[in-house]
């Protein structure tokens, strides 16, 4: 693969990351932004293909299927059953409206170049060239967490969180060892059944997964 | 100042004043069968502008010169657009003031004129028109600034035509993340802008749902005849400016009359088939709520703030 | 050696995988506590072996521990034994009043467990990436423990704690990310980029601004998995809702696990970027853990929660040992995890006892306690004076080296902020504790029926008599644990 298109490859991957997360900020149906996390997914998986690729490492290309599988496929299908078994409104609620939320993840962004600095000034790589990005998208996880109030946007917010910080791990670093990686992913699974299993027993106790209503433990 | 220049410069408003109305003819034949119907021909649009001009200029007694220069105003600032903006060739006369900043502003002036028009005339629609605008205008404006610095950024300076020029010697950069990005939120924009379906529906007749046509409810014969060519010519400037700021091959780079011509059909392809997509934008979306209507232009602001980030640390 | 090292994870998962496999009764709810005694003991051998001759390392470098590691496994045992001892109590009781369901009893082992053996993998890794997802697995594990009584509060304290743990430990995951990155663009090799080893070694190649980065992310993520204030607001619900074992077994050694990944860190980033930087943060994080917790105990109304926010300040108390950074400071940091971790152990524990023989769950609704149950309320009174720093418990011992420590450094401003704090804390501590052990023995305020009737069984005495000892004897004298102490904060010290 010549150089020039790898750059580019990578390039439209990670905006496609990014993009999704600004669409899950935007977007007001429940159902939607799942769908929009799944894409989030497959792209973060595209990011890894080109890399492993490009530096033909099939270490990398078989960690790029596993992550499409669960970021893409599985961890998305958890959250929709955890939407579908409950028959609250499917639609967001949030606690800053939808163009503040859209111009705070762009402030976010900036924040995420500045901070990051020193860190790409160490390498001149296309790939170094676009971790702020996954730093940003990172960082756009923790704006849902904070800002949202159904709990399966504060459970999409994690995994948004987790996305951001494997696509730093792709970019930075083709991937730690295979290991980490593995124990990574295992532990995002089992915090994502996790917060399935939550859910629905939050659902049953208290009819509904507006965290509004959990508000009984307080100083 | 050469006399090429100016030539080409004049060629350039005719052109897009000539083919404004007629390309706003297409959008209503498609959309009408689409919709099913024969719609009226192409020309229809010159015919409405010709019967306006020849009719009678009525005016409110409540209105006072700012209800009378806003016409002028309008079609005045959107005729010097036309001039600017590269759809013949990048090298007319007023090159060196096509800086994306002056035509942004010129077609913000034109906004503002219309819209204190609207609010001249003391009416209801006319108020409800002008503040529905302006909340539209306010955030638009800034997402086409933003979108052209990101396309400025990659070429090194915010002039039209080095923009253009500098597309066409770098064909790969056409498909780089700044200019999709920059494309979709100029899409957004133009939509938004031209009062088109899913912001705005042009052929309402329904008041409250009105935005640019509530302003122009008070205006007839010869200020509506400019009004109305004011606001084609303005929705051809958009779509030019999205063909030949993404899509530039075609346009002359000289003012030689054979390059000229090839340019005019290239543009002409490109705008028609834009109308086109307009138009099927139009028939199949439906106009969203006016209260989602920051959201969407929110969403295009980021787009555009994204191609800008884009074109500073990638690629 | 090696072997020892390996048995330290294997015991706990055995108990966890027998428990899964025949359910809780009466023999199989021993496994943990013989499993964590099997920890302790196997932290002796190593911590022998270690001071004599230096480190172990097993499975091919990914384990390796030297004298810190080897404290820290006696205290994960000792505090796994009492906690997981008076477990044996507390689920039976709860079975016999049916407030849980066999079912849920044997999650309940099957979690303890294997957060036992994750919290060995924590302080046995050399790859900073296996402590991770170590400190990972017990977030999880411990999450579903937090909701055991799966009622509405409980639900709501293991909802927040996975959501706002999950958010820290992403940042944590973040930094170690970054520093494996600034440790490859040093030239260190790749299999030992992620290598605490490697990197105190060549810490010299590491850059200085990057690694600033890299190590605020990681004081901010561990730091906030550790209760460190501005990002604690997820513990005082969790201790609280957690039953009280678990509760014990959280305070006493899951969160020291995340101090001990942040003291780790700081080793890496005094050598690379100076002392100064990683002191300042840990000021801040550590004075404004014990303002808050101040300000935060003196008007509280639940007893848990009292407990809860005396563990957001003793950790404060060890972050600002660890801001010093002396080897005498180090001494006391690692000495006051030991105390805090055995006092609150017991203390916990012991607060599961009142629930059951209360019902409540307000300072109010408990009175004269000494009287209605000496044994508890005898307990509690140990507890909370090891707590707030008296003899002969060994929290005294650290907290007066603390102060030597910071005073000799020239931090005497931040170690007379401390002070003041404690002594709110102190005040408050016992008006609060005054209020629920004197008076007169009544059940009034008694919650629910059936309570008032329960009698704490032998196993619990034990367990809670012989966590108090152990703290006890080390307060009176270090001498056990001396060359151990100070080999660790050898290591530690910048």
């Amino acid at each position: 693969m010549k150089h020039t298109t790898f750059v580019q490859l990578l390039d439209l991957a990670v905006g496609a990351v990014l993009v999704t997360s600004f669409a899950a900020l935007w977007l007001r149906r429940l159902a939607t932004v799942t769908r929009v996390i799944a894409i989030q997914g497959f792209a973060l998986a595209g990011v890894a293909a080109v890399i492993g690729v490009y530096e033909h490492e099939t270490e990398l290309i078989a960690v790029s299927v596993m992550v499409a599988v669960l970021r893409g496929l599985v961890l998305p299908g958890l959250i929709n059953r955890t939407m579908r078994d409950g028959d609250e409104r499917r639609e967001v609620e949030s606690l800053i409206n939808i163009p503040a939320s859209l111009l705070a993840a762009a402030v976010l962004t900036l924040v995420a170049y500045t901070a990051t600095r020193s860190v790409v000034a160490l390498d001149d790589s296309a790939q170094v060239r676009a971790m702020p990005l996954g730093v940003a998208v990172g960082l756009i996880g923790i704006l849902l967490v904070v800002s949202r109030r159904k709990a399966v946007l504060q459970i999409i917010g994690v995994l948004m969180l987790d996305n951001g910080i494997a696509l730093v791990m792709f970019l930075g670093t083709s991937g730690v060892p295979l290991a980490i990686e593995l124990g990574v992913a295992s532990d995002v699974l089992l915090a994502m059944f996790i917060l399935q299993v939550l859910t629905s027993r939050i659902r049953t106790k208290f009819g509904g997964t507006d965290l509004d209503q959990l508000r009984e433990l307080r100083d | 100042m050469n006399p090429t220049g100016i030539a080409v410069a004049l060629l350039q408003a005719v052109f897009v004043i000539a083919c404004a109305p007629l390309l706003v003819g297409w959008t209503r034949l498609v959309r009408a069968r689409l919709e099913g119907r024969v719609g009226a021909p192409i020309r229809q649009p010159w015919r409405d502008l010709r019967k306006w001009f020849v009719k009678e200029r009525m005016v409110s007694e409540h209105t006072g010169w700012v209800f009378a220069l806003a016409p002028l105003v309008l079609t005045g600032s959107a005729v010097l657009v036309a001039a600017l903006v590269p759809s013949l060739s990048t090298s007319s006369a007023l090159d060196q003031v096509g800086d994306l900043f002056a035509v942004v502003y010129l077609l913000l002036l034109g906004t503002v004129a219309l819209s204190l028009a609207g609010l001249d005339a003391g009416t209801a629609f006319g108020g409800m028109g002008a503040s529905r605008e302006m909340t539209i205008t306010a955030i638009a404006e800034p997402t086409v600034l933003v979108a052209i610095f990101a396309l400025s950024v990659s070429a090194g300076s915010s002039n039209l035509g080095v923009i253009v020029a500098d597309t066409l010697s770098r064909p790969s950069a056409a498909a780089s993340p700044t200019n999709l990005l920059a494309l979709a939120a100029l899409a957004v924009v133009t939509v938004a802008e031209t009062g088109r379906i899913p912001v705005d529906n042009p052929s309402t007749h329904l008041e409250l749902t009105m935005i640019h046509e509530a302003m122009t409810l008070e205006f007839s014969g010869p200020d509506l005849a400019m009004i109305e060519l004011a606001a084609h010519v303005r929705l051809v400037v958009f779509l030019t400016l999205l063909a030949n700021l993404f899509v530039p091959w075609g346009i002359a780079t000289t003012a030689q009359p054979l390059h000229l011509l090839v340019a005019a059909g290239a543009v002409l392809v490109k705008l028609t088939v834009l109308a086109t997509i307009v138009a099927t934008v139009e028939v199949f979306l439906a106009k969203v709520r006016l209260f989602r209507v920051p959201e969407l232009l929110a969403a295009s602001f980021v787009l555009a703030f994204l191609a800008v980030t884009a074109s500073f640390f990638l690629a | 050696m090696d072997n020892v090292v390996l048995a330290l994870p294997l015991a706990p998962l055995l108990a966890a995988v027998l428990i899964a496999v025949a359910g809780w009764n009466r023999v199989t709810a021993w496994a943990a506590p013989f499993a964590s005694l099997a920890v302790v003991a196997g932290g002796v051998a190593l911590a022998t072996r270690v001071v004599d001759k230096g480190p172990v390392i097993a499975l091919d470098g990914q384990l390796r521990v030297d004298a810190v590691s080897a404290l820290m496994i006696i205290l994960i045992g000792g505090v796994a034994a009492v906690t997981s001892t008076y477990g044996v109590a507390f689920v039976g009781t709860e079975l016999r009043t049916d407030a849980t369901t066999p079912e849920r009893a044997r999650l309940y082992g099957v979690l303890v467990a294997v957060t036992i053996a994750a919290m060995t993998v924590v302080v046995c890794a050399d790859n900073l990436g296996l402590m991770w997802v170590a400190i990972e697995t017990t977030t999880v594990a411990t999450v579903l423990l937090v909701g055991h009584r799966r009622d509405r509060s409980s639900l709501e304290a293991s909802w927040k704690y996975l959501v706002l743990g999950s958010v820290g430990i992403a940042t944590a995951l973040l930094g170690t990310v970054l520093v494996y990155f600034v440790a490859r663009r040093g030239g260190i090799d790749a299999s030992s980029a992620l290598d605490w080893s490697a990197l105190a070694e060549h810490s010299s190649a590491l850059d200085p601004d990057a690694t600033r980065v890299a190590v605020g992310l990681i004081i901010v993520g561990y730091g906030t998995k550790a209760g460190l204030a501005p990002l604690h607001s997820w513990l005082p619900d969790a201790y609280s809702e957690a039953p009280a074992p678990v509760a014990g077994l959280i305070s006493g050694a899951l969160s020291t696990m995340s101090m001990y990944a942040l003291l780790r860190f700081k080793v890496i980033a005094d050598l690379a970027l100076g002392p100064d930087y990683v002191r300042n943060l840990l000021l801040v994080a550590a004075l404004g853990s014990l303002v808050v917790a101040a300000s935060l105990m003196i008007t509280q109304r639940d007893y848990r929660r009292l407990l809860a926010y005396s563990s957001v300040e003793h950790m404060g108390l060890i972050a600002l040992a660890a801001a010093v950074g002396s080897p005498l400071a180090m001494s006391a940091a690692l000495l006051h995890m030991i105390g805090n971790g055995l006092a609150k152990s017991v203390t916990f524990s012991v607060i599961g006892e009142i629930r059951f023989l209360t019902g409540a769950t307000l300072i109010r609704d408990v009175r004269g306690l000494l009287r209605r149950d000496p044994f508890i309320g005898t307990i509690f009174t140990l507890g909370l004076i090891a707590l707030v720093g008296l003899p002969p418990f060994s929290i005294l011992a650290s907290e007066v080296a603390i102060v030597r420590a910071g005073i000799d450094d020239g931090l005497g401003w931040a170690i007379a902020i401390a002070l003041a704090v404690m002594m709110v804390i102190f005040t408050s501590v016992a008006i609060h504790a005054f209020n629920m052990l004197l008076g007169e023995a009544s059940d009034d305020h008694d919650v629910g029926s059936g309570a008032g009737a329960h009698v704490t069984p032998m196993t619990g005495r034990i367990a809670l008599s012989g966590g108090l000892l152990v703290a006890a004897v080390v307060g009176i004298t270090i001498r056990p644990i001396e060359q151990l102490l100070s080999a660790a904060a050898e290591i530690l010290a910048r």
